[in-house]
């Protein structure tokens, strides 16, 4: 999977989860102050990365040091490669 | 120079007498609700406490500070709408709590962990049963705030979780949004304006004004249930947000 595939699937996440529009999402955005989401929203969101990208975050220490959405994209772009490396 | 001889006359005038209210009106309030208390159920002597509280609100925000602060309610026509109601307001100022206690309807406000460390309101408050969003898990929090709500009981939340520090309107929490949704009560969007520096954040001192707080028409569960608690809590917030600039007279209707 691409970066842009990534960018792209991650923000599909926030268009049909959250209804946020294309035209906020980009990656300097903070997640809670510029799109809006709390702690709750939180863990509606790593249930929908989880289902998008078939991979288990629910656990991750990472996920609370993730404040943009840059931050998710670089997230998901590295358990991607721990995954494919894992599976060498 | 007169400007600042009024103000502090106002604010040393006010601070007595919320003081002398305070020593003299909670204890007495206090008692009255005990000695009935012996002779009526718990779920009515709380319903009395809750009064006892709304009726201290109304002394603190509306005749203490009076002319210098005047108070004006819209749309409190508690005849047509019986409740009880999720009551979501902005939150500008400390007096927020002592405005929302005034409104007409037995109600438990959800607040933060430091009004529960003020010395004798913290104590009133933890006896009316107010809920500490911020110490609670959210399931908990859902139960408690479910269960006041079949026994009646309205409920008031700053979604906003704390005063903007200047003035605008901050990002909304889901909290009492995913318990609207779970529950099926409706919500009430209240607009205060004019309470900014009333006291203003980070200090004591009191200016004059007019308080305004606007009781918008009621969201039915019918008219939410499909949005999810991301959407709802933002729609809502969109909602008190316009209401806002109509009062401050920036939108019309």
């Amino acid at each position: 999977m691409t970066e842009q595939e990534i960018i792209t699937l991650s923000n599909q996440v926030f268009e049909e989860s959250f209804e946020i529009e294309k035209e906020k999402l980009k990656p300097e955005m903070n997640i809670f102050l510029d799109l809006g989401l709390d702690s709750l929203d939180i863990v509606d969101l790593v249930v929908a990365l989880q289902e998008k990208f078939g991979v288990k975050i629910r656990n991750d220490d990472r996920i609370k040091n993730i404040r943009t959405l840059g931050d998710i994209y670089k997230f998901i772009l590295s358990l991607k490669a721990e995954g494919a490396s894992s599976s060498l | 120079m007169k400007e600042t001889l009024k103000l502090i006359c106002f604010n040393f005038i006010f601070y007595i007498l919320f003081l002398l209210f305070s020593i003299i009106g909670i204890p007495v309030f206090s008692a009255i609700v005990a000695f009935q208390a012996i002779f009526i159920s718990h779920r009515n002597g709380m319903k009395k406490f809750r009064r006892a509280i709304a009726w201290y609100g109304l002394g603190v925000i509306k005749v203490l500070p009076f002319p210098f602060v005047r108070v004006f309610y819209k749309n409190l026509d508690t005849t047509a709408e019986k409740g009880p109601f999720i009551f979501v307001c902005n939150h500008r100022s400390a007096s927020d709590p002592f405005l929302m206690a005034c409104l007409p309807y037995e109600l438990v406000q959800i607040v933060n962990i430091w009004p529960f460390k003020l010395p004798v309101l913290g104590f009133m408050a933890r006896a009316a049963g107010y809920l500490s969003v911020r110490e609670l898990p959210f399931e908990e929090f859902s139960k408690k705030t479910t269960d006041l709500l079949h026994e009646g009981v309205s409920i008031v939340a700053f979604p906003e979780g704390t005063r903007s520090a200047d003035g605008s309107l901050g990002q909304f929490h889901s909290s009492i949004f995913r318990v609207a949704l779970s529950s099926g009560y409706p919500i009430s969007p209240i607009c205060i304006t004019g309470n900014e520096n009333i006291p203003a954040r980070g200090t004591l001192l009191l200016k004059p004004g007019t308080i305004k707080i606007h009781k918008l028409p009621h969201l039915k569960f019918e008219d939410y249930k499909n949005l999810t608690p991301f959407k709802l809590k933002n729609s809502v917030r969109q909602i008190i947000a316009e209401g806002i600039e109509v009062m401050k007279g920036k939108k019309s209707l």
